[in-house]
């Protein structure tokens, strides 16, 4: 059911998961940094929480003090793990430094995990956490092909990365009405052909973020990729180059690589 | 065959975001049931984006729109093959109450796991007895503690009760949640050593068995035989065996690590694993609480008889507890079942 080897070249990790009916998606995995900085971040909710609770336990025993650190002790205990796994068993794999970080514990199956599962992969944390720093449960975590500490090995566990993936937008680019680069239809045919999927969606991401970037870089960026495509893809007359800002030449381009079918239509 | 993305997306649009709005109101439901029509329109949604998923990862460059079809596709899988637990019986009281007759089950259930561990320590308490016994040097290396190795000096120390100052009720409760911390978190260990194959248990086990053993002769070489079962046994009832179950957890889970192929039931495997370990947990804090309040105090205020007397009474009921609880229960069902099926 599942398989590590991803499809096509992923710049980071991810499971591929195949369902029953045979519907093939892939999910990004968390790496070991955001993992930590979540934890470090629970870390500090938990001690301050027990510390919370502590000044009432010391107001309560305030005539007994030496019960009341034997009620913070263990209850401090108990909270360090049954944070970890309570949430994640019953808030949808997440605590609340998942959840600010954008991960998510699931079954390696990429079902939502049981609450067995999360109570397991937190008792683990007592061999993970070996001898310091959680050495042990790094050196799992890198040299695994699904990023797991020992905690997820046992337990069946991803921590998979839950990222905001915004809904499709009309792109604006496909509302050009007129795409001066169609008029060379066997050098657009050609771009089309010879761009690699890399390429192409840099292109596109570029374009999508252009009121993010500063002008300076847009406008170096833009003049980057626009001669990279001129001049190792395909080289259109210079007298159109002459009329396309580069910002134009890339929104055209982008035309020809995701949208236009009119290139179909043209007969070469 | 390229897709117009552009055609494409209008016609296919409306049926994501109604997929996106039927998961974030499945999402938001606390129980996460569908209902019938729900788990219909749910699947008939799940197929078509599926099938759009497929379409343009080979038919089109829109790696964006590709991750946002496969998390949604990802999304609807886990609602339609997922099975929540049943809400209502994870907050019934009675199932807290369930554990203390599920331990002992699961304890006889995975004996052969708890004889290795007995095994294991006896080997090492044997071991750690006889180097004292024939070489009492070893001693020094063999026991970590000063005053483990002055049994004469410590005994002298308790029954002055020179530290009888630091016995106060106070003291006494700091004490005791330190042990209980610190002999969870050893049996833990022990338990989640298991990952190791076993091998980590096992060597944990042994040593604390050399301990065990080297102590017992060195004190009792030295006449103090009396004075250690009555400092160790009030305590060592339940903190012995509890260590031991820990042992049996962590060799269970190597077996299951081991046999996982076969094993088709990962989560039976992980709740007999977890029972094991709440059940140790409970034995070290009564184990802790008895080691502050009880043992620490020596002849003149509790006689020994009567420590040893207290020791015996516990280990006899753990051993009861372990051994009968939850058997009456078994057959009860087990007759319940024969008349049923006779009917």
């Amino acid at each position: 059911m599942i398989d590590s080897q991803p499809i096509g070249r992923p710049t980071t990790a991810e499971v591929t998961i195949v369902t029953p009916e045979g519907v093939l998606f892939r999910l990004p995995l968390a790496g070991p940094a955001s993992r930590l900085y979540a934890m470090l971040l629970d870390a500090v909710i938990v001690l301050g929480t027990v510390n919370g609770i502590g000044l009432l336990v010391y107001w309560i025993f305030a005539k007994a003090p030496g019960f009341g650190v034997m009620v913070i002790t263990l209850g401090e205990f108990a909270i360090w793990f049954a944070y970890g796994a309570l949430l994640e068993g019953f808030w949808n794999g997440q605590t609340i430094g998942k959840r600010l970080f954008h991960l998510r514990v699931i079954d390696q199956t990429g079902l939502p995990l049981r609450i067995e599962q999360a109570w397991v992969r937190n008792l683990m944390r007592v061999f993970d956490a070996l001898p310091f720093a959680y050495l042990v449960g790094g050196i799992s975590v890198l040299s695994s092909p699904l990023m797991q500490r020992f905690g997820d090995r046992v337990a069946g566990t991803l921590v998979m990365r839950q990222t905001p993936v915004a809904a499709p937008g009309e792109d604006f680019w496909t509302r050009q009405k007129y795409n001066s680069l169609l008029d060379y239809p066997a050098i657009a045919m050609k771009l089309r052909r010879a761009a690699t999927p890399e390429l192409a969606s840099l292109i596109q991401d570029a374009l999508r973020r252009r009121n993010e970037l500063a002008a300076y870089a847009r406008r170096e960026i833009y003049r980057d990729l626009a001669s990279y495509v001129q001049s190792e893809i395909s080289p259109f007359p210079d007298e159109l180059l002459e009329m396309l800002s580069d910002e134009q030449y890339l929104i055209n381009a982008a035309g020809v690589l995701f949208n236009d079918q009119r290139l179909s239509r043209v007969r070469i | 065959m390229i897709l117009d993305l552009e055609r494409f997306q209008a016609q296919a649009r409306p049926r994501w975001s109604n997929l996106e709005s039927l998961l974030a109101a499945l999402e938001g439901r606390p129980d996460r049931r569908l209902h019938p029509a729900e788990a219909e329109q749910l699947q008939d949604l799940y197929v078509r984006t599926a099938v759009d998923l497929n379409r343009v990862r080979h038919g089109a460059l829109a790696p964006e729109l590709m991750q946002y079809l496969e998390r949604l596709v990802a999304r609807a899988y886990s609602e339609l093959y997922y099975a929540p637990p049943e809400r209502s019986e994870i907050w019934k009281p009675r199932r807290w109450l369930r554990i203390f007759t599920a331990f002992p089950e699961t304890f006889r259930r995975q004996a052969r796991h708890f004889a290795l561990a007995v095994l294991i320590t006896l080997l090492g308490s044997t071991l750690g007895g006889l180097a004292v016994r024939y070489d009492p040097a070893s001693v020094d290396v063999l026991l970590p503690a000063d005053y483990l190795r002055n049994p004469v000096r410590r005994v002298h120390e308790e029954e002055q009760g020179k530290r009888r100052e630091l016995h106060s009720a106070q003291t006494e409760a700091v004490f005791s949640a330190g042990l209980i911390k610190h002999n969870i978190e050893v049996a833990l260990l022990a338990a989640a050593l298991g990952v190791t194959f076993g091998i980590g248990t096992a060597l944990l086990l042994f040593e604390n068995g050399v301990l065990l053993g080297a102590v017992a002769v060195h004190y009792t070489r030295q006449g103090f035989g009396l004075f250690l079962t009555a400092w160790l046994l009030p305590h060592g009832a339940f903190e012995i065996p509890s260590i031991l179950v820990a042992g049996q957890a962590g060799f269970y889970l190597a077996r299951v690590l081991l046999r996982r192929r076969e094993d088709r039931n990962m989560r039976q495997s992980m709740r007999e694993w977890l029972v094991l370990i709440a059940g140790l947990a409970m034995m070290l804090v009564w184990a802790g609480v008895m080691e502050a309040f009880f043992s620490q105090h020596h002849a003149p205020v509790l006689p020994y008889w009567f420590k040893v007397a207290v020791g015996a009474a516990e280990l006899a009921l753990l051993t009861s507890y372990l051994l009968l609880v939850g058997r009456k229960e078994t057959a009860a069902e087990a007759r319940a079942r024969v008349s049923w099926e006779n009917k």
